[in-house]
């Protein structure tokens, strides 16, 4: 339920003021407590990735955005338990789209999205499919290699080198375009934890209150970010 | 405990008083101010004005039922009080008050059968509506508003308060004269006077009550006369001292509001926004405007009509040491603005003034600073609306932050607004944030 | 077997800027008014409202405003050998759902176009001859000229509350405004919106190059403001989220913040939402429609609407869609150029600049849909299209719109995709860039074109409408021009490093990145019932009770956004409306 202002209650009489705040107060919690913390991932109970595919998309998205140097990777940013929930919703089924036959998944990359295969389905065909060129290619699967032949690996998906079949053809853009968002959306998705993504590049979330700023030419834009629920940093 | 005494005290002198009342008064009815002939006919729509005038509906008409035929539950400390079906249908309206019964509902509080109603009914004021209007109403009611059978719920209140000849005391004591006596040679001050004090029933809600409950004056001789109420645990504001939203205004702002709901610096909230609504945004242009004029008239400033500050362009561009901080936007700011530009900043503006006619000033606005913490609050977590006026059609809403703020953090953004800027109001706490939450 | 509704005087298909419009204009005529909008309702407050709404994943990665294809899409194809696919998700452009339509969600950005594009065609041949026109491009001219439709343009920009600087008053040239727009009759409802530094960079340098730099117009409040309506809007707080999002703050143009809540007061109007009209009935002579079939969703079956008068106001693919479907006009045929119906489909053909500068901030999340500087020296009246070899223009604007850091992450050329080296990128160049955009005129041509898919269907069984579309060489020299022009001016400024996004020769249309929600034509105005389908007054050449809104008018598309075009060209159809057809329904030409 959204919050639409309610009307207010109709005039009362006799306007005394104890009575009724006793009525109108009954037992109310608290809202927008802040969110205790989460689990740590390591702990995390995909609702839609199986092991083996929550395997791969954590050690994937380490790679992808990795934790070293400034600022942080997509593990701490929970990136994985984002495309996880992404990935068992709406996006994840293609809801929106408009997937009716006949499909043409081998036509040019530049008529858009013609596999008959939803996201998920992507993920679930794609990740065993890599995993076994990984196998074949680098001894392991993915999951299992060293951070410098995953990206050696993840580099050769990119540039398709195993020559993905066609319907698999968009999984690296698919895998790095979620992480993205998993490392920017708001936190309420379940990446971009505490906001560190935002903090790190400076940008101030939800906030949306610029107006004495605007003529502020050049000059950096000091206070830190809110997220839709209302968490600072 | 201190109401409760006042409760204890009150009930005493009504009892004593009640008692006494009982037994040497007779039902009191009192008769029509001006003799107008039998057949007299109210103008076309004077009745309807009256009736919108009056806001009758807004009380007599149930969410979703249908016009005036009553069962609004009106909550009261005593207990609720249902508003009874006033259409013309015999069984379970009013279809058999003559036009004297009628005239003794609006005039003494008294049903046709003798009963007394409870001052939820505002007799006090409706006792100085002219012969003409009562029979402007009483033809709209018998002639214009269709019957509609609706046995409304019997109101019961708990003992003492189900003694309604304890209303016949207090009606002896708190009644005044019954008609209207314009005071003025200003035509428009009277007519704006007979508006506020009679039909528009204004001192219902902003006036103090006194000991009794009942309002503490019904006119502008008396000092307290709308210098501040309560309704329901809200400040209902006051509407005379020099700091009042009327006396500061220009009186083609304070019409503007009564029309609109909203003007350059403010806009209505809460019950007033109700009355815009259904009562006020109805009245023709020169009447809110003699109401915006007496109400001037009769404020700590004598009626001057010199203009308020003209919102587009402050007299002095003085920037508030509440505007710097907010526009320096710090990243280690206190968390009272800190919230203010997580959630209030984009449309009031670090310099609090907001816009005209949309997003109210909070510095300086009465509903930030009132006594009752209760009406910011309730603006703050649930939002608010105005209505569809004719002149203004949009239903501006301001969306709530029940969600996005917990009750430390709307008490700490509460306070803040209400010392920012030229603001100085006690501060709020987290207790009385959680008594407000619905 | 279809319900049949109680019928009305008119029926409007769609509730967007011209349903709007339309509706206000003819309810104020006391007509019995219907609008039918396949979407759902929305209004500021719940479905805008703040801090939800502005949130990237949800609106500008998701979608959330916009039509979903598994409901209404369409199929393209780049040329006529190509087998048409499904345009299955949302990519280069995004039609909108819902009442309030693309008018809710677009970035403000509003125009009137140069005084050449209304005679374009005659234009041309006067100055340079026929010669000049490539062989498969249908040139036309508008059938109305400017002096006609200013009072319209007028109007609707004070409707819907524009922000700028006229340029051009009543043929006196003002400073500070664009001193190439055709002369305004009043000054912008309200005054221009402040800049951000990459506007004010941009301006310093395009006027150092000799260039007239003026605030871009916008329907962007930049003061508290009132419109003929009594309706409202309220200061603009730059909070960077209009294109993709509903406004939270009441401060972008849109029928939510200009006309619906006064519309909704009108005992005579009636909207019904989640109404998708299927089909335009006719009459059996064929002469005038009889009302439109619906399907109501909530009540899951098909409704017949009688009315004497059908508006055609829904997105502009959509109008044309349902005039396939419904017979109306004949079908263009690319084989022999004849046919009118889907005729002349155009997009918009723009490019850019990006710059790279180490030491300065931009703040890029402080921003509007319609920010900035624009300058129009390059614009269609300014250019010598015999020399140049292309026919066309552009107006440029720099002015940052948003900083939602999914999208909007410029990087420099050679910055990896991902890895340890994608990160330190957007640490270091996240609020670093600035960019100017051409935002350039469109053509249309006998290949470009719309009409009903052979194989795909809609979940009503009806045929997905198929566009066939592809750059065409003329516009490719015209952005290319553009990109001459505006190397000297971008380098002039020093940045560490730029970028260009310019098509080049052979390009192909490419649906999957975002470029713009500028379809125009397929419905297109004119003097002649052999090369357009409605005529001046936008009235069905063939169905005189039958009006159709929206820039499918257009017969070639014009260098500007088109919704200043779309509203004072509906302003302009409802007073002829009100003034010659109510009283004698007829064609009017």
């Amino acid at each position: 339920m959204r919050d639409v202002p309610g009307l207010p209650s109709r005039r009362s009489f006799l306007k005394a003021s104890a009575a009724s705040a006793a009525v109108v107060g009954v037992v109310m919690q608290a809202k927008a407590e802040t969110p205790s913390a989460p689990p740590p991932i390591e702990e995390y109970q995909p609702v839609c990735l199986k092991p083996t595919e929550w395997a791969f998309v954590m050690a994937a998205t380490a790679r992808l955005i990795p934790s070293e140097g400034e600022g942080p990777g997509a593990i701490e940013a929970r990136v994985p338990v984002f495309i996880d929930k992404e990935l068992a919703g709406g996006f994840g089924e293609a809801a929106d789209w408009y997937m009716e036959g006949p499909h043409d998944a081998a036509a040019h990359p530049f008529r858009g999205w013609q596999s008959p295969l939803t996201p998920l389905q992507i993920y679930q065909q794609g990740i065993p499919v890599f995993d076994a060129w990984c196998q074949q290619t680098h001894g392991k699967i993915f999951a299992e290699l060293d951070a410098a032949t995953q990206d050696k690996a993840l580099t050769s998906l990119q540039k398709d080198e195993m020559k993905i079949k066609p319907e698999l053809r968009d999984f690296f853009t698919i895998l790095l375009q979620n992480t993205k968002e998993g490392y920017f959306a708001d936190p309420m998705y379940g990446g971009n934890h505490g906001m560190q993504a935002w903090k790190y590049i400076g940008f101030p979330g939800a906030r949306g209150s610029y107006k004495e700023w605007v003529l502020k030419h050049n000059v950096a834009y000091p206070l830190g970010p809110v997220s839709i629920s209302g968490e600072r940093a | 405990m201190k109401t409760f005494l006042r409760v204890i005290l009150i009930l005493a002198v009504l009892g004593v008083v009640g008692l006494l009342a009982f037994i040497f008064v007779p039902v009191q009815r009192t008769a029509a101010v001006a003799q107008l002939p039998a057949d007299y006919k109210a103008p076309a729509g004077s009745g309807e004005y009256a009736m919108r005038a009056g806001d009758c509906m807004a009380c007599h008409t149930a969410e979703g039922g249908k016009p005036f035929a009553g069962g609004r539950p009106i909550h009261s400390p005593m207990g609720t009080i249902w508003a009874t079906n006033i259409t013309p249908d015999k069984e379970t309206g009013i279809g058999n008050y003559t036009l004297d019964d009628f005239r003794a509902a609006l005039y003494d509080g008294v049903r046709n059968d003798g009963a007394h109603l409870y001052p939820a009914m505002p007799y006090e004021n409706y006792r100085k509506l002219t012969e003409e209007d009562i029979r402007a109403l009483y033809q709209y009611f018998m002639t214009e508003v269709p019957a509609v059978s609706n046995k409304v719920e019997e109101t019961a209140l708990s003992f003492p308060f189900n003694q309604r000849w304890g209303i016949r005391a207090w009606n002896w004591l708190a009644l005044g004269k019954p008609g209207f006596e314009p005071v003025s040679q200003d035509e428009q001050f009277n007519r704006g006077a007979y508006l506020v004090q009679g039909a528009g029933h204004c001192a219902a809600c902003h006036s103090p009550r006194n000991l009794l409950m009942a309002q503490d004056g019904t006119d502008e001789s008396s000092a307290a006369f709308l210098t501040g109420g309560e309704i329901d645990g809200y400040t209902a504001p006051d509407l005379r001292g020099p700091q009042s939203a009327p006396q500061k205004w220009s009186t083609e702002e304070l019409a503007a509001y009564l029309t609109t709901a909203r003007n350059a610096h403010s806009t209505a909230t809460g019950e007033m926004m109700l009355v815009v609504r259904d009562s006020l945004q109805y009245m023709t242009p020169e009447d809110n405007l003699a109401i915006a004029t007496y109400l001037k008239k009769i404020g700590s400033t004598g009626g001057s009509t010199a203009p308020a500050t003209p919102s587009a362009a402050p007299e002095k561009a003085e920037v508030t040491d509440t505007e710097k901080m907010l526009t320096e936007a710090k990243a280690d700011m206190p968390l009272g603005p800190r919230l203010y530009l997580d959630n209030c900043g984009g449309c009031h503006f670090v310099n609090g003034k907001g816009a005209a006619e949309i997003f109210p000033e909070l510095d300086g606005n009465s509903l930030v600073t009132a006594k009752s913490s209760k009406g910011l609050l309730d603006v703050m977590l649930h939002g608010a609306e105005l209505p569809s006026t004719k002149d203004r059609p949009m239903r501006v809403r301001m969306q709530g932050y029940n969600d996005r703020l917990n009750d430390e953090e709307a008490a700490a953004l509460a306070t803040f607004l209400r010392q920012a800027w030229h603001n100085d109001a006690p501060p709020v706490t987290a207790e009385d944030v959680k008594a407000v939450r619905r | 077997m279809a319900r049949t509704a109680k019928k009305k005087d008119v029926v409007i298909v769609g509730l967007g800027w011209t349903g709007s419009i339309l509706g206000m204009e003819l309810a104020n005529e006391g007509l019995e008014i219907v609008a039918l909008e396949r979407g759902h309702d929305q209004n500021t407050v719940p479905d805008f409202q703040y801090p939800n709404m502005i949130d990237e994943l949800k609106y500008g990665v998701r979608l959330g405003m916009m039509q979903k294809p598994r409901n209404s899409t369409l199929t393209i194809r780049r040329n006529v050998d190509e087998a048409a696919l499904p345009y299955r998700s949302l990519g280069s452009f995004l039609p909108g759902i819902g009442v309030g339509g693309a008018g809710t969600h677009w970035n403000g950005l509003n125009w009137r176009p140069q005084l050449s594009e209304y005679r374009l065609r005659s234009h041309v041949e006067e100055r340079w001859g026929a010669g000049i026109i490539p062989e498969d491009m249908n040139l036309q001219d508008y059938p109305v000229s400017y002096e006609e439709l200013e009072p319209f343009f007028d109007r609707f920009e004070h409707v819907a509350g524009i922000s700028g600087k006229a340029g051009n008053l009543n043929g006196k040239k003002i400073e500070g405004g664009n001193p190439f727009e055709a002369p305004r009759s009043r000054e912008y409802p309200m005054p221009p919106m402040p800049v951000t530094w990459d506007g004010a960079k941009f301006a310093e340098a395009a006027k150092a190059a000799g260039c007239h730099p003026f605030p871009s117009p916008g329907g962007i409040a930049s003061q508290a403001y009132v419109n003929e309506y009594g309706m409202q809007m309220g200061p603009c707080n730059h909070c960077g989220f209009c294109e993709r999002y509903g406004c939270y703050n009441y401060s972008k143009s849109s029928p939510q913040t200009a006309i619906l809540d006064a519309l909704k007061r009108k005992p005579n109007f009636e909207y019904r939402t989640h109404a998708e009209v299927l089909k335009i009935e006719m009459a059996p002579d064929g002469k005038t429609a009889t009302g439109v079939t619906y399907f109501d969703e909530k009540a899951g079956e098909e409704v017949f609407q009688p009315a004497d008068l059908v508006i055609l106001a829904a997105y502009q693919l959509h109008n044309v869609h349902l005039m396939l479907l419904s017979g109306i006009g004949q079908p263009f045929d690319p084989a022999t150029n004849e046919g009118v119906t889907g005729r002349s489909y155009a997009y918009q053909m723009n490019g850019g600049y990006t710059m790279f500068f180490k030491d300065e901030v931009f703040n890029p999340f402080i921003g509007t849909g319609a920010n900035g500087m624009s300058i129009d020296d390059f614009g269609m009246d300014n250019i010598d299209f015999g020399r140049e070899g292309f026919i066309g223009g552009a107006y440029w604007r720099a002015g940052q719109s948003n900083g939602q850091p999914i999208r909007s992450m410029a990087l420099p050329a050679g910055t990896p995709t991902w890895g340890a080296g994608w990160k330190k990128g957007i640490g270091e160049w996240y609020g670093h860039s600035m960019s100017i955009g051409s935002h350039g005129s469109h053509m249309s041509y006998r290949g470009n074109y719309l009409d009903l898919d052979p194989t795909y269907k809609d979940r009503h069984g009806r045929p997905l409408m198929r566009m066939t579309f592809n750059w065409q060489p003329n516009d490719i020299r015209m952005t290319q021009f553009m990109k001459s022009k505006m190397e000297p001016i971008a380098k002039s400024m020093n940045p560490t490093s730029m970028q260009e996004g310019f098509k080049k020769d052979g390009a192909m249309y490419d649906v999957r990145p975002y470029q713009t929600t500028h379809n125009v034509g397929g419905t297109v105005m004119g003097d002649n019932p052999k090369t357009s389908a409605i005529n001046r007054y936008l009235q069905a050449w063939d169905k005189h009770n039958i009006f159709v809104m929206g820039a499918g008018a257009f017969p070639q598309n014009t260098q500007y956004n088109p919704t200043g075009m779309v509203g004072g060209l509906a302003y302009w159809a409802a007073h002829a409306i009100r003034t010659q057809y109510l009283s004698n329904p007829r064609p009017l030409v």
